[in-house]
């Protein structure tokens, strides 16, 4: 039997909104899903953990304005770490027009508010194979 | 309710007439409801948001202990269910208060110059995410953040160009500060400011909000600080602005964003009060008399969907709170037995799907709290799944406020849903609900401790996986998400207010103040400050002074970190 799927969430930097991120984490948790939520962090930490973790894909929750440049960098920095397996999800307050610069970026998909949670948890065992 | 105390009270029914009443539910529940209404009604399926039992039909039967006198009385008489002041809105309208916060300080200056403009007569400041979290525009941590959801405030110099050409004497300013550790210094900002500008003590108006939940519990960060010390902070800036500016708000116990991280409406203002309890016991204890701060102790509650429950929450809060400064602190000053609050509406609520719906939803929530007997109202904007307000929403939302006080004559009497069978059930259950939830935290040995070990985390976490299965498995409905879908109307292109430039006028001018100040005197208020930490004073004369010699919020703050330490945030795993 394969292992579960391994997710690892953050709330990005100074963000201090955990309502949807803990949720998310705890319903990919039912979902038979292996979720570490580390909390409020910065792209050198999350990367961190990353690579102590080693998961299938980060979670990057942020309602705080900063997904253009913290979360960008995020990705830019577990490429450089040598993490191009990990899929970056990201979700919360993220204007629709900064989407594209998103997923140019690197970030696998986007989910805004009022995203069903299974469109989530579909979504993550799609980029996880299985 | 014995039956001898009953017969002293001022029961708004007679026995005989309820008998009466009570004969006539039966009969019309056996002949003229169907069978299904009956096996409907039976089965208990409807609940408010909070679980209070809803009735097909509410009657006296329901309300048959209540005494008006007692239980229900007059408006700005206790116990104050019917509002805080006797003539209320015709008196004194509630406030029209809007958020402003955007950009660096000198945007702010030219939004809280055009909401005055168009008929607010009061401020929100908030503030970016670093400012909130207490760091400098430059420090590393605020990277990405300067600006955004806020104002970007670092030293007294950006208060300064926040309130360019306004009288500070003449405008209230809730400085929305989330946390103690910065309400200890950014309001002495706004005070040093008032002061250079000749400003007197007694003119200064305004709120700060100044809760140590906010800290610890509702928002999180990667550094906090330990809840003692945060609520330490949350007393000692109580205690100094209710000692020096005496018209200035010193607390908004933050039942708003409780609700909004996850609570019903009952944990909302049960959490909030048991903050008051402790904060009045700390400061009793500290020498203070109940009426010396009692009075300036505000509240801000959120005002979500369920109509009639939250107007019945806003009434029973106002008992609930009368009851404990009077019965229990002993409280002399009537004042000090008002709960006056600000509301909000509910954040939470809104769609970024069809976002327009979002005025309506704000509207129906801005009359509840009018109905509810608000001092001051911020109706949230329909962009508020998308960004902070952008300028046309602020306005629609400003507008809804003014509908609501100009055309529909809801502010023409005091709290006009008196009587309502259903609406004074809703209260008299929303009061033993709430007292009950505040005697279980001073059970648990007040809400510091449940804090610490992690309880309203955990509290707050299991409501709201409650909360989201109901809106996943179509339980509770949202309009235009899980029912009523429509693929055209999906979401919108709003607009969204971007200030890049922020980062780097705020670091050109912290890069200027460092120059401009004298080091040596920076040194010594920082020496101060940190020798003071481990000293039972207060600590607010120390960061006024400091703050006065253009000390900068980020210091201030990371001398904090450095000398209390940090705490973990429960949850994490």
């Amino acid at each position: 039997m394969s292992r579960p799927i391994k997710v690892v969430m953050a709330k990005l930097g100074l963000d201090i909104h955990w309502r949807g991120v803990y949720l998310v984490s705890q319903f990919l948790r039912d979902a038979g899903m292996d979720v570490v939520y580390i909390g409020n962090k910065f792209p050198e930490q999350i990367v961190e953990a990353a690579m102590q973790e080693d998961p299938d894909v980060v979670g990057l929750s942020t309602l705080g304005g900063n997904h253009l440049t913290l979360g960008l960098k995020t990705v830019t920095l577990l490429r450089e770490a040598g993490m191009d397996r990990v899929k970056v999800f990201m979700g919360g307050v993220i204007p629709p027009k900064h989407i594209p610069q998103l997923l140019d970026g690197g970030v696998h998909k986007v989910y805004g508010p009022d995203t069903p949670m299974e469109t989530i948890i579909r979504g993550i065992n799609e980029a996880a194979g299985q | 309710m014995s039956q001898e105390s009953s017969e002293n009270k001022a029961c708004i029914f007679s026995q005989e007439q309820l008998q009466v009443i009570r004969q006539g539910y039966e009969d019309w529940f056996n002949s003229v409801l169907t069978e299904g209404d009956r096996r409907d009604e039976i089965s208990g399926k409807y609940l408010t948001h909070s679980g209070i039992p809803i009735k097909l039909l509410h009657t006296p039967a329901d309300v048959a202990h209540v005494d008006y006198t007692q239980d229900v009385g007059f408006p700005g008489r206790p116990p104050y269910v019917r509002g805080v002041y006797p003539n209320m809105y015709r008196g004194r309208p509630f406030t029209l208060r809007q958020l402003a916060g955007l950009g660096a300080p000198e945007d702010c200056n030219l939004r809280v110059k055009y909401l005055l403009s168009h008929g607010a007569t009061g401020v929100n400041i908030l503030f970016d995410l670093p400012t909130i979290r207490g760091y400098n525009s430059d420090d590393p941590e605020a990277e990405g953040n300067v600006g955004h959801c806020g104002a970007a405030v670092d030293s007294i110099w950006d208060i300064d160009a926040f309130f360019k050409d306004i009288d500070l004497g003449q405008i209230s300013a809730s400085i929305v500060t989330h946390l103690p550790s910065t309400s200890i210094v950014i309001p002495g900002m706004y005070f040093t400011v008032a002061a250079q500008r000749g400003v007197p003590r007694d003119k200064i108006a305004g709120t700060c909000q100044n809760d140590f939940i906010m800290e610890t519990c509702v928002g999180s960060g990667p550094e906090i600080l330990p809840p003692e010390v945060s609520f330490r902070l949350q007393c000692d800036v109580v205690e100094h602005i209710c000692k020096h500016y005496p018209r200035f708000n010193p607390i908004s116990f933050n039942g708003y964003n409780l609700r909004e991280a996850g609570t019903d409406a009952v944990a909302e203002v049960g959490i909030a009060i048991a903050n008051a309890v402790q904060t009045a016991e700390e400061l009793l204890r500290r020498g203070m008399d109940v009426d010396a701060f009692a009075p300036r102790m505000s509240f801000f509650w959120d005002l979500h969907n369920d109509f009639f429950e939250e107007i019945a929450k806003c009434r029973a809060s106002r008992k609930v709170w009368y009851r404990i400064m009077h019965d229990r602190f002993g409280a002399k000053n009537p004042k000090s037995c008002l709960m006056r609050f600000h509301i909000q509406t509910a954040g939470v609520s809104l769609t970024a799907t069809e976002p327009l719906n979002n005025v309506a939803r704000s509207a129906i929530q801005g009359l509840a709290a009018t109905l509810g007997g608000c001092q001051s109202l911020h109706i949230d904007s329909y962009d508020e799944a998308y960004s902070a307000p952008t300028e046309d929403a602020a306005l629609v939302s400003l507008r809804t406020q003014q509908i609501i006080q100009s055309e529909t004559g809801v502010i023409n009497t005091a709290d006009p849903l008196a009587g309502s069978y259903y609406v004074e059930y809703l209260t008299d259950q929303m009061v033993q609900r709430i007292d009950d939830y505040v005697k279980k935290i001073e059970e648990m040995g007040g809400l510091v401790r449940a804090v610490e070990n992690g309880w309203l985390h955990r509290e707050i976490a299991g409501y709201n996986l409650k909360y989201q299965k109901k809106i996943e498995n179509g339980e509770m409905k949202v309009v235009g998400v899980n029912v009523f879908r429509s693929e055209e109307g999906k979401s919108r292109d709003i607009e969204v207010y971007e200030y890049p430039e922020t980062y780097s006028r705020q670091k050109a001018k912290l890069d200027r103040l460092r120059k401009a100040r004298d080091e040596q005197k920076v040194k010594e208020c920082m020496q101060v400050l940190r020798d003071k930490c481990h000293t039972d004073e207060n600590l607010y004369p120390y960061t006024m002074e400091a703050v006065g010699h253009l000390v900068t919020l980020g210091e201030i703050e990371a001398l904090f970190r450095e000398e209390f330490g940090l705490w973990t945030f429960p949850l994490i795993s």
